[in-house]
């Protein structure tokens, strides 16, 4: 008899687990942000009638990129900076930051850039260690690497790493939400992504967006292996996960999406010795379902994190350390995806010619637009200060102006520098 | 509210799990089986030191330190721990054992990142991969242990109702304690076969 109700209860929650499956959202193809379909010609020629609205702009006349540093809160270390462009037109920039990379007293700080006064506001505190434990109802021993996105109700979501015990490979993500620009956030919700005691995933780079509004993450493992997933999300809970790269060779993976179904990621080697020094790429044809690894993108990685962002005009920034080792020298490439060369557009920053003990670390950067024609660039400077950048939209058309064509970058080899 | 109710719960499982375990040290300690009652009001006493913040220099209650390090335990695992309390004399099938190693020696090399193949996955939403734990079930229930098929119907039924933080079917019936437990167990009953075997070869040796 006992059998018998056992059997029936089994039923029920069979059930249930299949009602549980149907209500289960379909995967979605990406969104596709609108791209101007602004041709190179055209850039140059504004006087034609029926032409983009945009002016040839003058080397003269266009302003170089502008920097500045995101406030100091007097702590001895500050590290993984990200951006997001809020309604107002402004950007908000995440960064963790406290006696060190680790230490109990590290914190997530936030400050907005008034994008007219070109100031930053004061940087004031978005989670600490002990907020953090308390809304997630567990001990969290440190922080990290905050990553910004937007949902599609408007609503502002943090995603942040927290680490139990051991070292980052000991990491969980967590994530939080704000309804008002990121003035006030919600308590913590933990995001499951590992069967091993949830160990072992970070989040670097920032989300993509789907169709039906939900955000693709890109995370990555780094203790037993070092690999990229892709994280389909409904707001705090994983709904679906795919791989990205497997082994121990790959992790913090960038995604560009291309079309619809269609997106190459990129990610921070993390090969042995012996191996090649380059950025290791995955690619998707069905919207993130599956990833096939192919060819490296042959421009140099030190292992060391790669940002991205691809333009209205359908332009892709990378920001990089293009060396083999060490993290002294950062830069700025842009392709255009109908060529898929990728060119120098600015030298950012350049320790080379420094003897090794001068040289500073230059690493860490995160690549936001605010209108879709600019580029906001932070990065952490030798670990002590995070460095913002503004490339103007004229700018960044110019660069892409003279970019080669698709005749003459056949024979180029990745990465040369722009004329 | 419903992240505070779940935290709350998740809280107050882990309460009762880890009093549980004491009760079990202890129950070893004294080398007796206590009677029920003694075991219930123990469960009580330290379910409370567990689960309420103590103040003194810690934040949290004792339990979210253990939650911190181990994470929310399967429900499998939380039931089979449980149901010690009530049928500490019966104890899980060795077949039971032997399929939850079995398993989880696949899935654990597979998830981490082995290969491109990713078995975790399928806890999102596969209905394959439901109708084989739902096959398991079955057979237990067939081979007339039925509290597993209750423990696996409970572990779907959380799942379906998103008891814990994930969604994942997988970590509502596996995790890496309950594989611990299956290893020790077999490699146990492995000792015991074999000192048994020895004790009747040393018996029945001809004088």
């Amino acid at each position: 008899m006992n059998r018998v109700i056992a059997l029936c209860f089994l039923l029920l929650a069979a059930v249930l687990g299949f009602i549980h499956i149907e209500g289960r959202p379909a995967w979605a193809p990406f969104a596709i942000p609108e791209v101007a379909q602004i041709e190179s010609e055209e850039v140059q020629s504004d006087s034609k009638p029926g032409a983009p609205k945009l002016k040839l702009v003058t080397q003269s006349a266009i302003a170089a990129p502008r920097a500045d540093w995101v406030p100091d809160t007097g702590v001895a270390s500050v590290h993984a900076a990200s951006l997001i462009a809020l309604k107002d037109g402004n950007v908000r920039a995440f960064w963790f930051a406290g006696s060190r990379e680790g230490a109990a007293d590290v914190v997530i700080n936030s400050a907005v850039f008034d994008t007219k006064t070109n100031a930053w506001s004061a940087p004031e505190v978005v989670m600490d260690r002990v907020a953090a434990e308390k809304g997630l109802a567990r001990y969290i021993a440190k922080l990290g690497n905050p990553v910004p996105a937007r949902l599609s109700d408007g609503r502002l979501q943090l995603f942040f790493v927290t680490v139990s015990i051991g070292g980052w490979a000991g990491s969980s993500i967590s994530t939080i939400f704000s309804d008002d620009e990121g003035s006030t956030w919600s308590r913590p919700e933990r995001l499951i992504t590992s069967p091993l005691i949830n160990l072992s995933t970070l989040v670097k780079s920032p989300a993509v967006q789907f169709s039906d509004g939900r955000l693709g993450l890109p995370a990555y493992h780094e203790w037993i292996g070092r690999f990229g997933e892709f994280l389909r999300l409904d707001a705090a809970q994983v709904i679906d996960k795919r791989r990205m790269s497997s082994g121990r060779s790959a992790i913090q993976p960038l995604v560009f999406v291309n079309a619809a179904e269609d997106a190459t990621a990129y990610f921070r080697q993390t090969r042995s010795a012996g191996q090649a020094k380059q950025i290791p790429v995955s690619h998707t044809q069905n919207a993130g379902q599956s990833w096939q690894s192919v060819s490296d993108l042959e421009v140099a990685n030190p292992n060391s994190a790669v940002a991205g962002l691809t333009l209205q005009s359908g332009a892709h920034l990378l920001a990089l350390n293009n060396i083999e080792a060490g993290r002294h020298r950062l830069v700025l490439l842009m392709s255009d995806p109908k060529v898929g060369q990728w060119q120098l557009i600015d030298v950012l920053e350049d320790d080379e010619a420094l003897p090794n003990e001068q040289r500073k670390e230059y690493s860490y950067p995160y690549l936001m637009s605010a209108t879709g024609n600019d580029a906001h660039l932070a990065y952490t400077w030798d670990r002590k200060k995070i460095r913002h950048v503004y490339f103007s939209s004229a700018w960044l058309t110019r660069a892409f102006s003279q970019l080669p064509q698709q005749s003459s970058a056949q024979s180029m080899p990745d990465s040369k520098e722009a004329p | 509210m419903m992240n505070s109710l779940m935290q709350t719960f998740a809280l107050l499982e882990m309460s009762i799990t880890c009093s549980l375990i004491l009760i079990w040290i202890l129950q070893k300690i004294a080398q007796e089986v206590f009677p029920f009652i003694v075991k219930v009001l123990l469960l009580l006493i330290l379910a409370n030191l567990f689960f309420w913040p103590l103040g003194m220099s810690l934040e949290l209650p004792l339990a979210a330190y253990v939650r911190g390090v181990t994470g929310d335990l399967s429900i499998v695992t939380t039931l089979l721990l449980w149901s010690t309390l009530v049928h500490s004399h019966k104890s899980t099938p060795i077949a039971v054992k032997f399929v939850i190693l079995i398993i989880a020696l696949a899935f654990y090399p597979l998830a981490l990142g082995f290969s491109m193949h990713d078995p975790y996955a399928w806890g999102y939403g596969s209905i394959t991969f439901l109708l084989f734990v739902l096959l398991l079930a079955l057979i237990c229930g067939l081979a007339n242990w039925s509290k597993g098929v209750w423990i696996v119907g409970l572990a779907i039924i959380a799942w379906s109702v998103h008891w814990h933080e994930s969604a994942n079917l997988w970590d509502y019936l596996l995790d890496p304690f309950l594989a611990l437990w299956a290893f020790c167990s077999l490699f146990a009953a492995v000792l015991a076969k074999r000192k048994e075997k020895a004790r009747s070869g040393y018996l029945f040796r001809p004088g």
